[in-house]
């Protein structure tokens, strides 16, 4: 039987530009003064309970950066935080909605930036879960003992599809409205190797889960498309760009009506991990789980506490309402913040959980705190 | 005549034997062997271990052609084995090179290396023996090094596998070695036992086997120096 490698987490970085944006300060960049979208945006923030975000905008809304610069950044990061460089790396996988231009795909544009030597690209792009689709990816190559170091980065910058301009003229109702007061840019990168930290604490990815029911849901969040079926004349492509952008087919839309059956797909996904024994509720410490609003941190948590009747709030971590609902990027946002806190100690676990609403798609990563390779087994 | 022809032969294995023996005595007490039996090797010992191996095997398929062109047509059978051997080396060290990479390690650096004391002193004295009119002793050489790759690697892969967690990918050629060197082994002792040998080359075959014993065992002693 082919034996493979481990792979570990061992550099966590993360990039949000410019200073925190608290709820005032929204509109100054996005625009949507006007008193209907002010009283629609009032509501969508008590609903998520967002509280402040980072947007790669001025005070005037004008952009400051590209979202390979976020990328950059953050990988930059977190490079920094293995103490590597990005000579160092081997392959590069980055996670995004939409980056800056149509072609090349991301990665390029970010190892273009990024420098370093030759390395193995991937671009996944998707939505919330094509973060752990990338690390996925990495991990698979690192166990495989293909490269011996890599990185993963989820970067997203969404706030200039967000403004004004983008929704003058065009009929706009909750479905735009929902995510134009939820996202925010930012990125978080971490590096991934066939060996723990020497020094310090590594997580070990013992395993990625990733799954799609696009078969039988429809599509729950879209842009480029009329409606929320593709059809030949109806994506953005097939006729004239002005024609596309008229029809509002560039805003980011999301049939929120849908979010409570995708939240109890999730869970049911949740439950079958816990079913096959890839998660053990009785040696789950930590559970950091994406969610784009708070209503569903309350579903999701009382669905673990099901399971996990002994998970409390300190085990469950999120920052969503400091940092933003900022897409792929969020989990790794996350978790670097986790981690870098000082929350983990070594034999602990860790869930990661990304349900993303795009067309139905779940992710789940399983981590365990590694100590410093240096404190183990060396005793002379 | 071959009842005494095939006893002879035996007599050379056991006194082949008796050498690997007295190199396996020696291996127990290399540091970087002794690490990994306690299990308290680390990646940059593996690292090291390649880096210096891959300055002499570069070298297996130059010595042992070297060898072929010296034997003349008498020896055409020696000759022959030399040749089919050298071809099949001499591609081994890419896949060492491979194994160093997936390691993290600097393909440039590894081949800008220069050998160890050890390689050093074990290459040279490879050279000039295969430089000899007829080098039969040579055939002791091989019965060492591809000992080594038969007997030994495969367990050291395993070991290095089992204590730092390294795919199979990250150990090929030490891997590769159990099954090629087995292969070249037992076409090794069929030459050892083909009456092929006179007395005088048995000699010759064991002295160069002790010799050689001798500098491999250096050579992993002295990595980097």
């Amino acid at each position: 039987m082919a034996v493979t490698a481990q792979a570990y987490l061992t550099g966590f970085g993360r990039y949000l530009p410019g200073d925190p944006v608290d709820n005032d300060g929204i509109a100054a960049r996005l625009g949507g003064d006007d008193r209907v979208t002010e009283r629609i945006r009032r509501q969508v923030l008590a609903a998520n309970g967002i509280r402040q975000r980072h947007y790669a905008l001025d005070e005037h809304g004008e952009p400051t950066e590209l979202n390979e610069e976020l990328a950059v950044k953050a990988l930059t990061a977190a490079l920094e935080d293995r103490g590597i460089d990005a000579a160092d790396l081997r392959m590069l996988a980055c996670a995004t909605t939409m980056g800056d231009v149509l072609v090349p795909g991301f990665a390029s544009m970010v190892h273009g930036r990024l420098g370093g030597g030759p390395m193995q690209l991937l671009t996944a792009s998707g939505v919330c879960a094509s973060s752990l689709a990338a690390l996925d990816a990495v991990v698979s190559k690192i166990r495989l003992g293909d490269h011996p170091r890599a990185a993963v980065v989820a970067s997203e910058l969404p706030s200039r599809s967000l403004r004004q301009r983008r929704y003058d003229g065009i009929r706009a109702g909750m479905d735009a409205h929902f995510l134009r007061w939820m996202l925010s840019d930012g990125a978080a990168a971490v590096i991934v190797e066939f060996q723990p930290h020497p020094t310090k604490l590594s997580l070990r990815v013992d395993w990625v889960r990733h799954v799609s029911l696009a078969h039988e849901n429809p599509v729950c969040m879209r842009a480029g498309m009329s409606g929320d079926e593709a059809v030949v004349g109806g994506t953005w492509q097939d006729g004239g760009i002005a024609d596309a952008d008229a029809a509002g087919m560039f805003l980011l839309r999301q049939d929120v009506g849908m979010l409570d059956d995708l939240a109890q797909a999730g869970i049911r996904q949740f439950e079958e991990l816990v079913d096959i024994g890839l998660i053990d509720v009785r040696h789950l410490d930590h559970v950091i789980c994406h969610y784009s609003t708070n209503v569903f941190r309350d579903v999701a948590f009382d669905a673990l506490r099901r399971r996990i009747p002994t998970l409390d709030t300190d085990r469950w971590f999120s920052n969503l309402e400091t940092r933003g609902n900022t897409g792929s990027a969020s989990i790794f946002i996350a978790l670097e913040e986790a981690f870098h806190a000082g929350r983990f100690a070594p034999g602990e676990t860790v869930l990661l959980a990304v349900p993303e609403s795009g067309r139905f798609s779940f992710a789940f990563a399983h981590l365990t705190v590694i100590a410093p390779s240096d404190s183990q087994g060396a005793s002379e | 005549m071959t009842s005494t022809t095939a006893t002879g032969a035996d007599t050379l294995l056991d006194r082949l034997d008796a050498v690997w023996a007295e190199l396996e005595e020696r291996l127990d007490q290399v540091p970087i062997l002794n690490r990994l039996a306690e299990g308290s090797v680390t990646i940059e010992d593996y690292r090291r271990l390649l880096f210096n191996l891959r300055q002499q095997v570069v070298d297996g398929s130059a010595w042992i052609s070297r060898a072929a062109s010296s034997f003349d047509i008498d020896h055409f059978e020696l000759r022959s084995a030399a040749i089919h051997h050298a071809d099949e080396e001499h591609r081994d060290y890419l896949m060492l090179e491979r194994d160093y990479v997936a390691i993290g390690g600097e393909l440039d650096e590894l081949r800008a290396g220069r050998k160890n004391v050890g390689s050093e002193a074990l290459s040279a004295y490879l050279f000039q023996y295969a430089d000899r009119p007829n080098p039969a002793g040579l055939l002791g050489a091989m019965f060492i090094i591809e000992g080594l790759g038969a007997k030994r690697a495969a367990g050291w892969a395993s070991r290095f596998q089992e204590v730092l967690g390294l795919a199979d990918n990250q150990v090929q050629f030490m891997r590769y070695h159990e099954q090629a060197d087995t292969q070249h082994t037992g076409d090794m002792d069929a030459i050892l036992t083909s009456g092929l040998i006179d007395g005088d080359s048995a000699d010759e075959i064991v002295r160069c086997a002790q010799v050689v014993a001798r500098l491999y065992a250096l050579q992993l002693e002295e990595l980097d120096r």
